[in-house]
This record gives C-alpha cells, sequence and structure tokens, in this order.
C-alpha cells in the first residue's frame, strides 16, 4: 500500500519532543494547545475519544480472542506454531533483510544528498524535492507493470553481464530488485523526514560554526551534523524498515516469498496463525516506533 | 577559507555532481518503470504474438466494465476520503483540546503506527472479528440469534465492508496530517476574536476554517490518493471480486483466466497514474498555501 | 590547480570505466555453447531412444517445474515418484501461481537457471504461450493415444488431465447436500455457496458460473444465463463471495464449494481429520468439462529432463497418477480400451450423471469476454 504516514507531519508528530531548539527561538507560545474548552465541549470529547477507542481498539481485542480460542479452551498455541510454520523463518528473514537493506541504501543515497543539497546547492532544493515527491504519484500496484517489464527486458538481454545482474536481482532468498524499489517508494517520507530535520537543526548554522572554528570537513560531518541529525535519520529508518515489513503488492505480483506474502498464502490453510502474526506484527511496528520515541527523547535531554 | 566570486563559480557545477546518485537513481528504478508502463500501454498484441502500436487496450481501460472499475475505484476511495477526513479532524481536534499530555502522545503514536498498517494484517484482523466466521459474528449469531450480514445488513465483503476498513489507516493518516495544523491555530485569534464579541461558530466560520480549509483540502486529496492506490487490503478482503482498477491490475497480469494481457494491465495502470497526478498536485498546492498561515 | 588535476583525473577514471565496461560485456551469442541435442528433439526418437534420454536427463542433474501444488491431481506423489524412479531431483517452485505466472516465469526467468522447464497450464495459456513461440514442440511416444481435440498439431502443447465442475459439501455442516445447480437456489443454503475466487482470475470459479449458464438454459456459447444465475444467489444471500480454501471450509464458513471434481474429491480424505466430512458430486443438471494442458519450455535449463517428464507424464504410470488424484487422465479412453487403468482408482472418481460440454478455445474466449463486462455489475 502507498502513502504511509502523513509525509509532511509525521517527523514533528512522532517525535513530538525533538523539535529541535533554535537559537533564534521561535515567539513563545505561538504554538502549543489550542485553548481549553468548558464542561459541555468536555463530554462530547469524551465521547469521541470513546468512540474512536472503540474503533480502533476493538477490532485488535476482538482478533486476539480469535487467535486464543482453541477448541479446548483460551491457548497461545496460535503464537507457538508461528515458528515452526513452513516458510516462516525463510520468509521472515527475508523480509528483514530487505528492510535492513533498504535503510541502508536509504540513508546511503539521501543524506549525503539532502546534506549537498543543504550545505552547497540550495538552488537544486525544488527539483530533489519533486523528484522525491514524484514516487507518491504512482500506485505501486501501477508502477510494478513497468518493473515487470524492465525485469523482462533485462533479463532477455543479449548481454550475459547484464542477464546475470538481473538474475542475482531476482534472487528467490533475497530479492534485492525488491529493495531497490522500496526505496523508491519511500522516498517521499524519507526526503521529508530528512528535510525537516535538517532545517529544524539550523544545520548550516552549526557547519559555519563548526568550520569557524577550525575542524575539517569528516571532523565536521561526523561529529557535528550526524548527531544533529539522529532523529530524524531514526525516523526516515523507522519509516522505510516499517514500509518494507508492510509492503505486499509489488512482492506479490513480482511473487517474490517475503513475509507479507507469506501471511497472505498462510491463510488458506492455518486461519489462527494468520491473524496472530498480524497482531505481532502490529506490536513490533509499535514496538519500533515507542524505540525510536525514547532515544529521540534522550537526544532531546542530552542537549544542554 | 576559500573567498572570491570566481572560485565560487567555478565550483557549482562539480557540486552538481554530487546529486547525480540521486537523480541517476530515481531515474533508473522509477521514471524507467513509468516510461514502461507508458509504452506498454500502446502495445497491442497481434494474431500470431506480434505487438504493433494502437490503441485497443487504452480504449479497453477506458470502457465498459473496466471504466466502472475506475469509477468504482474513485467513487470509492472519495468516499473513504471524506468521511476519514471529517472524522480525523474531529478527533484530533478532540486531542488537541485535552488536557493530558500521556493522551496526546498516545494517540500521535498510535496514529504513525495505524496509519502504516494497512493492507494485509488489517484486513486479517477485520476477518477475524466480524468476517463470516468472526468472533463478534458467531456471538451475535449464536446469543442473539442474528446474522451480521443478512439481519443487520454488515456484509465486510462488500463495498461498504472494504471501506469501513480503509478508513482503519485512513483516519490516522488523517490525524497525523492535520494535529500541526490544528495545533498552528493560535489562541490569540480565538481570544481576539472573543473579545470582538464572536460565538464559537463564528470563530469556526471566520477564523479558524478558513485558516484551515486548504490544510483540510490537501488532506482530502492525500487520503484520497491513498484509498484509491490500495490493493492489499481490498484484494485480503475480496479476493478480487470487488470491481476496482487495482485489482483488475492484478487479473489482467496474474491470474488464471485472461491469458496474453500484460498490455492492458499497462493501460489500467496508465488509467490511475492520470488519476493521480493531479490529486497529487493538488494536495502539495494546498501544503504550500496552508503552511503560510500554520508555521 | 590541484583541483582542477582533481577533476580531470577523476573524468578520465570515469571515461575509462565506461569504455572497458561496455568492451567487457559480452554478447550472449558469443557465450553459449551450442544447444545440447536435446533441446531441440521433437520426440524420443531424436534423442536416441529412452534410454538416451533418460541417461541425458540424469546427466542434466534437475527438473524445474512451477505452479504443482502437491494435492492437485496427485502431483505430490506424482512429483516423488519421478524423482525416486529416475534419480532426478525436483524442484517446484511457487505452487501457488497461477497459469498467467507460469508464463510469465518462462518469459523473465529466460537463460537463468531456475526457468521452468515444463509448465501445467490452461487451455487459454497454452494456446496463448504456443502463439508467443515459448513452448518446444514434442511428441511424446504415447503420442496417438492422446485425443485430436487435446493437442495442438504441432506438438507445442498437450491436455494432461481434466475433470468436471462438481459441488463439494460438508455433510457435518449441511443437512442435505445440493446436488445440482438448481439445488444451490434453495433456501437452505443461503450464506453457504463459494467459488474457488473471481470468476476474472480463477479459472475453476469461470467453469462453475459457465456451467450454471448450462444448467439454465444458456450453451457454452452463452454464459449469460450463468452470471445471471449467480446475480440471483448473491441477491438471496446464498453465495458468499469469499475464496474458498481448505482454512474456509474448516471454520464452517464456506460448506459448500462449486469446484473441479478433482479438487473437491482429495479434499474429502485431508479434511477427514478436522471433523469435515466432505462429500463430492458432479452436479447432475449441467457441467462443464475442461483440461489442464502440458508444455514444455522452448528455452528451459534442463531439455532433457522436461522431456523425460513428459514421458513418465503420458505413460501408463503416470496417466494413473492422475487417476489417483481424482482427476481423469487425457489418455483414459485409449488406456481403458487398452486396459491399461487401475481398476481401483478408475472406480472412486465421481459420477458423472450428464453429458458433459467441453467447450473451444474460442467460445472460452467469448466468455471471457461477456464476463469480464457483465459480472461485477450483476454480482455486486
Amino acid at each position: 500500500m502507498v502513502a504511509v504516514i502523513g509525509a509532511p507531519v509525521a517527523p514533528s508528530t512522532v517525535t513530538p519532543t525533538a523539535g529541535a531548539p533554535a537559537p533564534t527561538a521561535a515567539p513563545p507560545q505561538s504554538r502549543g494547545r489550542v485553548r481549553r474548552a468548558g464542561p459541555p465541549v468536555r463530554f462530547w470529547r469524551g465521547v469521541v475519544l470513546g468512540l474512536a477507542g472503540l474503533y480502533f481498539l476493538g477490532p485488535v481485542l476482538v482478533a486476539f480472542w480469535f487467535t486464543v480460542d482453541g477448541a479446548d479452551g483460551p491457548s497461545l498455541a496460535a503464537y507457538t506454531r508461528i515458528f515452526t510454520a513452513t516458510g516462516f523463518v525463510d520468509a521472515m528473514t527475508s523480509s528483514l533483510l530487505l528492510g535492513l537493506i533498504s535503510v541502508a541504501i536509504t540513508l546511503a543515497l539521501m543524506v549525503p544528498t539532502m546534506l549537498l543539497v543543504h550545505l552547497r546547492l540550495p538552488r537544486a532544493r525544488p527539483y530533489v524535492e519533486v523528484f522525491s515527491l514524484l514516487p507518491l504519484v504512482i500506485p505501486p500496484v501501477a508502477l510494478v507493470v513497468g518493473v515487470r517489464g524492465v525485469l523482462g527486458w533485462g533479463n532477455g538481454s543479449e548481454f550475459v553481464e547484464v542477464s546475470a545482474v538481473f538474475t542475482a536481482l531476482q534472487d528467490k532468498s533475497l530479492p534485492l530488485v525488491l529493495a531497490l524499489m522500496y526505496v523508491v517508494i519511500a522516498l517521499p517520507f524519507t526526503y521529508r523526514s530528512l528535510d525537516a530535520g535538517l532545517r529544524g537543526s539550523k544545520v548550516t548554522v552549526l557547519v559555519e560554526a563548526a568550520l569557524n572554528l577550525g575542524a575539517r570537513w569528516p571532523t565536521v560531518l561526523w561529529r557535528v551534523v550526524l548527531p544533529a541529525l539522529r532523529t530524524s535519520l531514526l525516523n526516515a529508518g523507522f519509516l522505510a524498515f516499517a514500509l518494507v515489513m508492510g509492503e505486499y503488492t509489488i512482492a506479490k505480483i513480482l511473487i517474490f516469498p517475503t513475509f507479507p506474502v507469506w501471511l497472505a498464502q498462510s491463510g488458506a490453510t492455518d486461519g489462527q496463525l494468520q491473524v496472530a502474526l498480524a497482531l505481532l506484527s502490529l506490536a513490533v511496528t509499535w514496538a519500533l516506533l515507542l524505540i525510536v520515541v525514547a532515544v529521540a527523547g534522550r537526544t532531546r535531554k542530552a542537549k544542554p | 577559507m576559500r573567498s572570491g566570486t570566481a572560485a565560487r563559480r567555478a565550483r557549482l557545477p562539480w557540486s552538481w555532481f554530487g546529486l547525480v546518485p540521486f537523480f541517476g537513481y530515481v531515474s533508473v528504478f522509477f521514471l524507467l518503470p513509468t516510461a514502461v508502463i507508458a509504452y506498454s500501454a500502446f502495445r497491442v498484441r497481434g494474431e500470431g504474438g506480434a505487438s504493433t502500436f494502437g490503441v485497443a487496450n487504452m480504449s479497453a481501460a477506458l470502457g465498459g466494465a473496466y471504466l466502472d472499475a475506475l469509477w468504482n475505484s474513485a467513487t470509492m476511495s472519495l468516499v473513504c476520503a471524506v468521511i476519514a477526513a471529517v472524522l480525523g479532524m474531529v478527533l484530533a481536534y478532540a486531542v488537541a483540546t485535552s488536557r493530558g499530555g500521556l493522551l496526546q502522545k498516545l494517540v500521535s503514536t498510535s496514529a504513525a503506527v495505524l496509519a502504516n498498517f494497512g493492507g494485509l494484517p488489517l484486513a486479517f484482523l477485520f476477518v477475524a472479528a466480524i468476517g463470516n466466521a468472526g468472533v463478534l459474528t458467531v456471538f451475535v449469531q449464536e446469543r442473539l440469534g442474528l446474522s451480521l450480514r443478512d439481519d443487520l445488513g454488515l456484509d465486510l465483503y462488500s463495498r461498504g465492508g472494504v471501506q469501513f476498513v480503509y478508513l482503519y489507516f485512513l483516519i490516522p493518516l488523517m490525524v497525523l496530517v492535520i494535529t500541526p495544523a490544528i495545533e498552528g491555530l493560535r489562541p490569540e485569534w480565538r481570544e481576539a476574536a472573543e473579545g470582538l464579541g464572536a460565538r464559537g461558530w463564528q470563530y469556526w466560520r471566520h477564523v479558524a476554517g478558513p485558516a484551515l480549509l486548504p490544510h483540510f483540502l490537501g488532506s482530502i486529496a492525500l487520503l484520497f490518493c491513498t484509498a484509491f492506490s490500495s490493493y492489499a487490503t481490498a484484494e485480503a478482503l475480496t479476493n478480487g471480486t470487488l470491481a476496482i482498477t487495482p485489482l483488475r491490475i492484478d487479473g489482467a497480469l496474474s491470474g488464471n483466466v485472461l491469458a496474453g494481457q500484460e498490455n492492458l494491465g499497462a493501460a489500467l495502470a496508465l488509467s490511475m497514474i492520470v488519476v493521480v497526478v493531479p490529486l497529487t498536485l493538488l494536495y502539495q498546492l494546498m501544503q504550500r498555501r496552508s503552511s503560510r498561515w500554520l508555521q | 590547480m590541484r583541483r582542477t588535476s582533481i577533476r580531470n583525473a577523476g573524468i578520465i577514471l570515469v571515461a575509462g570505466a565506461v569504455v572497458l565496461g561496455s568492451a567487457a560485456c559480452t554478447k550472449k551469442a558469443d557465450a553459449t555453447a551450442s544447444p545440447a541435442a536435446a533441446a531441440t528433439a521433437t520426440s524420443v526418437a531424436d534423442v536416441g531412444g529412452m534410454e538416451a534420454l533418460i541417461a541425458a536427463a540424469k546427466a542434466e542433474g534437475s527438473l524445474n517445474l512451477i505452479a504443482l501444488p502437491r494435492d492437485w491431481a496427485g502431483y505430490g506423489d506424482l512429483i516423488d515418484n519421478f524423482g525416486a524412479k529416475y534419480g532426478i531431483p525436483v524442484t517446484v517452485d511457487n505452487p501457488e501461481a497461477s497459469s498467467a505466472d507460469e508464463v510469465n516465469a518462462i518469459k523473465s526467468l529466460k537463460g537463468q537457471d531456475r526457468a521452468p522447464d515444463a509448465v501445467d497450464v490452461g487451455t487459454a495459456f497454452a494456446i496463448s504461450g504456443a502463439e508467443e513461440g515459448l513452448y518446444a514442440p514434442y511428441r511424446v511416444a504415447t503420442w496417438d493415444g492422446i485425443p485430436e481435440t487435446q493437442k495442438s498439431p504441432d506438438g507445442t502443447w498437450y491436455a494432461d488431465y481434466g475433470g468436471y465442475i462438481s459441488i463439494g459439501c460438508d455433510a457435518a455442516k449441511v443437512a442435505v447436500c445440493p446436488a445440482s445447480f438448481a439445488d444451490l437456489a434453495k433456501p437452505e443454503y443461503r450464506g453457504k455457496v463459494a467459488l474457488t475466487g473471481d470468476p476474472l482470475k480463477s479459472n475453476s470459479a469461470l467453469m462453475s458460473v459457465w456451467s450454471a449458464a448450462l444448467a439454465n438454459g444458456g450453451s457454452v456459447d452463452n454464459i449469460a444465463p450463468g452470471i445471471d444465475y449467480f446475480g440471483k444467489l448473491k441477491a438471496s444471500g446464498n453465495y458468499v463471495p469469499v475464496k474458498a480454501t481448505a482454512a474456509t471450509i474448516q471454520s464452517g464458513e464456506t460448506p459448500i464449494v462449486v469446484d473441479w471434481d478433482y479438487l473437491n474429491a482429495a479434499k474429502t480424505k485431508d479434511l477427514a481429520n478436522a471433523g469435515v466430512r466432505w462429500s463430492v458430486a458432479v452436479s447432475n443438471d449441467a457441467t462443464i468439462g475442461s483440461y489442464y494442458a502440458q508444455a514444455i519450455s522452448a528455452t528451459a535449463p534442463h531439455p532433457a529432463a522436461a522431456r523425460l517428464w513428459q514421458e513418465y507424464l503420458y505413460s501408463d504410470e503416470g496417466q494413473n497418477g492422475y487417476l489417483a488424484g481424482y482427476a481423469r487422465p487425457a489418455r483414459l479412453p485409449a488406456m481403458q480400451a487398452a486396459g491399461t487403468v487401475d481398476p481401483a482408482l478408475a472406480e472412486h472418481l465421481p459420477a458423472v450423471n450428464v453429458k458433459a460440454e467441453f467447450p473451444t478455445d474460442a467460445q472460452a474466449t467469448a466468455a471471457k469476454n461477456t464476463l469480464t463486462q457483465t459480472w461485477a455489475s450483476t454480482v455486486q
């Protein structure tokens, strides 16, 4: 599925404590809570929040009951069955590795690019922004049609090296072609995250200061820029990783056994297992996000 | 350090090379497949397997049942987007005005997770809850003697059911997107309005509404695109029986019935792109406009 | 100065890399050795006899198959027995893949070692793939035993097994099992009838709708009554648009499934342990029969093994293997005449009490077009 976290907003909302305090502070109290309301509004607010809680938590709880409702009473058998399910370990490993590779490629590609744009080429920013937002425009279910075409062309190429590369990209146990595509699909969100982080942390000022104090570029990058960007790097990494772990469309149509594809097929034989895994993936995503927020919070506290 | 305009100017072209990896990557892994889609959409396979240029596939994709599917996709996504936008805004406002910082953090974290949680796992959750053999369905059947589908008209495997499930990730997405805008509504504006004698609804109509409107409309565009492009959830819930374009593309590309229809799949993909592009531009435009007031 | 020389060095390096790179690419035409004799063999005689074929297949060392679930038409045992008999390990890729995926795999994996050697596809895909030149012509030793209408004249594809549309039913959950399409509309089956997916994606679902057409005044040239019939079933709530699988049968979501008889029959044993008493009946008012087809990939990485696989499938042992999976092998009439059918296996096939229709490919294309245009609006 496409457009996941609301791109321009995710960084500041996900890590509410990480809006770095700018040296030239914004006017106090210009941002913050909306004015609090009186009793009747409080009642309606309670109703709204209650209904929301019911709608979002309800299915989760009911589904959990579905997974523990065994023939002989409640049991966690569905959860222990996960590890022995055929193909689970391979599919999970594949997805995890793809996730890590995608994150690595994303950071390796985007961090130098964003730094270059912010520090040296502000004129390039609109172009980079447009290119980063392009993937939002094409739904993955449509994009995969084109990807299949390119893969077919590459496989049938008359150059041995070219088709060997394409073969390696489509290796069943670790389809790197998926990682390469996932980087593209995550681009709008990772771009926004890094962009917000770079702007919020006033990287240009920090770099100027460091250079004026006599630091060389490697030192500046390693000890000034990257730590300042830690939160947005984590955010971008989280977004990319979560996207990869949940991406079904492209993997299914290209027929690669990643975790979501395996999950869909597992339902044909074991319905409880499928729902148990769905709940687990929700829990794991949550845990990951909490870790990101916690690390971000610690980053904030570390600043004087 | 370096100085002099001459040295600066000489350096500029060199620095642009640093952007080559980025532009190159996007060109190869995104623009190239897109070009292939546009190319294949206008190729027609003739008798004997030879391909030529033609509009047969495009006209098939834009007519008959495929046009119905496109229309279905669009209307379904629009309805979901508007409902999610309104509900999401109400929820975001309720959270933003509440006292507990814990609640706000909880909601923002949950929203980030749930907005991400679409697709398969979501479908399975709902099937387990209110599917034909779901916990609630069976419970209602056994205890109350009612069938969710027949007596209460709640059918998960229908268009309405799919829309209901879409809201599960669209509303959190809306909350994520609109919360900073709501937080950007300065309290001074409300106080000033009340000082001038405005009532609650007048404040909304003349002050907060117009300030939020571009952001709201832009969010609807974003929600629409998200719902429109969704494939996994609908596929898992209805197994391809819902008449929407993403499922038709899947049927044209891989299935046991339609043979040799990959170009039709490309034509369908192109038709989806043509719908989504202007809306994405609209979203971007609205983002720029609303950020002027609410930054 | 230093910067300019660095820049120059960089430019030379990049240019050199590009030149070297393009010169180093080897064209496939130069790189491949001459194709093995087996790759162009159109019959066992071309390879030098059965012994030579077996030797060549063993030398190749493995066989790649695709989209063959183990419980489909007895393929599990067929694959195991083939592997044991000839000592050739068999790899089955993507058991859940569809016919379109198989054809696409031939195209997209061309030249790779894991490309499929032989495919088992629906007739429409056999014909379409033959048009694209994806298959190598080959006539098995028992070629004459395959009925004329079930193979292509140039030997690019040939029917392997088939069946009839049937109604499977869980007797533990349904009091009286339906035996015909007319029965399915009865009120006591409300919320119980399912197909194996969307007719636009699932071949058996398509044939189910078509059989319903036959039962309701339609014909092999007119599928519309079947679509209307399912529209009626959906409106009355009898038909649930859920894809029937073993899991949905077990959970009670889909106690009645319209599917190929060999697939339904195989479930009886598989699901017996789960408390499901699955009974199968070929619908008595009308049914459609259809065959799947075998084809050898023209670019098979193991051409001799592929041909040996075909020889095995069409031998008496192979065809009886299909019978064991409740499917009707293509050579069944010939084998019955020659007396080589395993009588016990022939007995356990579901009985057919009505004359079945076998649509041609042209009729199938027309039916699919009608279905594409009207299914969604009628059955939503």
